[in-house]
């Protein structure tokens, strides 16, 4: 079985070569993932649309609202050297120089990052954090859609087969502090065996109100929301019974980079490192 | 299976090749003879199949050879294109930063990325930067010596009047 590689080089034209029930027609953008499924053979395309071509997706840019813009076709190495990102989420900016080699981060992009709709990232838990949102267009109206909304279990998200990611947009985080933590069984720049992300609003270094995220551990980034509801209750005092919470929520999973009862004793100790590492940056 | 005609620039020469849908950008190398870039992981990890893209490092064993259409793909063979090495080459020759030297291509090229983003890089920088490359022979600490190496080398060539 061979496919065909298409280069369109406009979204319109995109959605033309997407909107098939063919489910081996694949938009394709650093491709770095993909071809990771091709060549294993778990993935045989027919067809590769290839999206770097289109205009228009690239790029970085605030918004009047305070919210960073960034194209899906955006490099994860453009995302790690901006400036903008540095200043605005710069939790990003510190996330990605332990998201793969170099190589890829030239590769891959942050649209692709999203839509693979891999258990196994860095990104979408640490965007979900952000409550960061992906802007979507198709052969009919675009939409909004939550990074955490996006996933809607393993590799499956909730796009249709003629939508593409055009952008991701971050909202302006004022005066809430973030911080990703991640577990590797390999080399530090691994893909995780747990990811936990947390997102607090802790003006008068009391927690306001927080977003705790698990990533790699389970079979879709998931919301930590009797955590959560622990720690906006009790504050700090909680976090014990948060952590204890948060281990008895999740439901884990087995791989390649460990077993469900070793990431579970993972998440003890990382979501506690997290939360602890945004409240000491403010004593 | 279906092959398509490409043109692009390898080491900066206009090259036409007949490529088909499958061909990764090591395939296509070793189709013309150029057997530098090494598929060794298979799957971005280890870098033995290092390539530069329009001046940029990508894993070679990870990218369409389709994609590589009006191009510069830039690969080891290029780097002694005047009959004399790079510095760089030269400074893993000294430090002898090799047993096999199945990973050094790969290797060199990203250390030739690393100086010329920064030129004093500190072994830590070093380390940071090369972190997604695998010598199997386990040469990292003559590796770091030819970073250093090459890195004064360079530097010292640059204050030599034309």
């Amino acid at each position: 079985m061979t496919y065909e590689i298409l280069k369109p080089e406009t979204l319109q034209d995109a959605f033309g070569l997407l909107d098939t029930d063919d489910p081996m027609v694949r938009p394709f953008s650093g491709g770095t993932a993909l071809m990771l499924m091709m060549k294993s053979g778990i993935f045989s395309p027919s067809r590769l649309v290839v999206l770097r071509d289109i205009p228009g997706l690239n790029g970085i840019r605030l918004e009047e609202d305070g919210s960073l813009w960034i194209g899906a076709l955006t490099t994860l190495a453009e995302l790690e050297k901006s400036d903008l990102v540095a200043q605005h989420a710069p939790v990003v900016t510190h996330a990605l120089r332990h998201l793969s080699n170099r190589r890829v981060r030239n590769v891959a992009r942050i649209g692709g990052a999203l839509a693979h709709g891999d258990p196994h990232m860095d990104l979408p838990p640490l965007l979900s954090a952000l409550n960061a949102e992906v802007i979507v267009e198709g052969s009919n109206q675009g939409r909004r859609i939550s990074v955490q909304d996006l996933v809607t279990g393993y590799y499956e998200t909730s796009l249709e087969s003629n939508e593409l990611i055009v952008a991701v947009r971050i909202p302006s985080q004022q005066s809430w502090q973030s911080a990703y933590r991640k577990f590797t069984a390999r080399s530090a720049d691994d893909w995780p065996a747990l990811g936990v992300a947390v997102s607090l609003n802790a003006s008068r270094n009391e927690i306001q109100d927080l977003r705790l995220v698990v990533g790699a551990a389970t079979e879709r980034p998931t919301r930590l929301e009797q955590s959560e509801g622990i720690l906006r209750q009790e504050g700090r005092s909680g976090l014990e019974r948060a952590t204890e919470a948060a281990m008895a929520s999740v439901e884990f999973m087995d791989d390649a980079h460990g077993s469900s009862q070793w990431k579970k004793a993972l998440l003890r100790v990382e979501l506690r490192r997290a939360v602890q590492e945004i409240l000491d940056r403010n004593t | 299976m279906t092959k398509r005609s490409i043109t692009f620039y390898l080491n900066g020469r206009p090259v036409e090749a007949y490529v088909s849908p499958k061909d990764t950008l090591v395939d296509l190398l070793r189709n013309l003879d150029h057997f530098g870039a090494r598929e060794s992981c298979g799957q971005g990890l280890c870098g033995c199949c290092t390539v530069l893209v329009n001046g940029t490092s990508v894993s070679g064993c990870l990218e369409l050879a389709e994609l590589i259409e009006g191009k510069n793909l830039d690969t080891i063979e290029g780097l002694d294109a005047g009959g004399e090495l790079s510095v760089v080459q030269q400074a893993f020759i000294d430090a002898g930063a090799f047993q096999c030297g199945f990973c050094t291509s790969g290797f060199i090229l990203m250390v030739e990325q690393l100086l010329d983003e920064n030129d004093s890089p500190t072994p830590d920088e070093a380390r940071d930067y090369l972190s997604g490359n695998l010598c199997r022979c386990a040469a990292y600490p003559e590796i770091l010596d030819a970073v250093q190496l090459a890195a004064d080398k360079r530097k010292s060539l640059q204050k030599e009047p034309a």
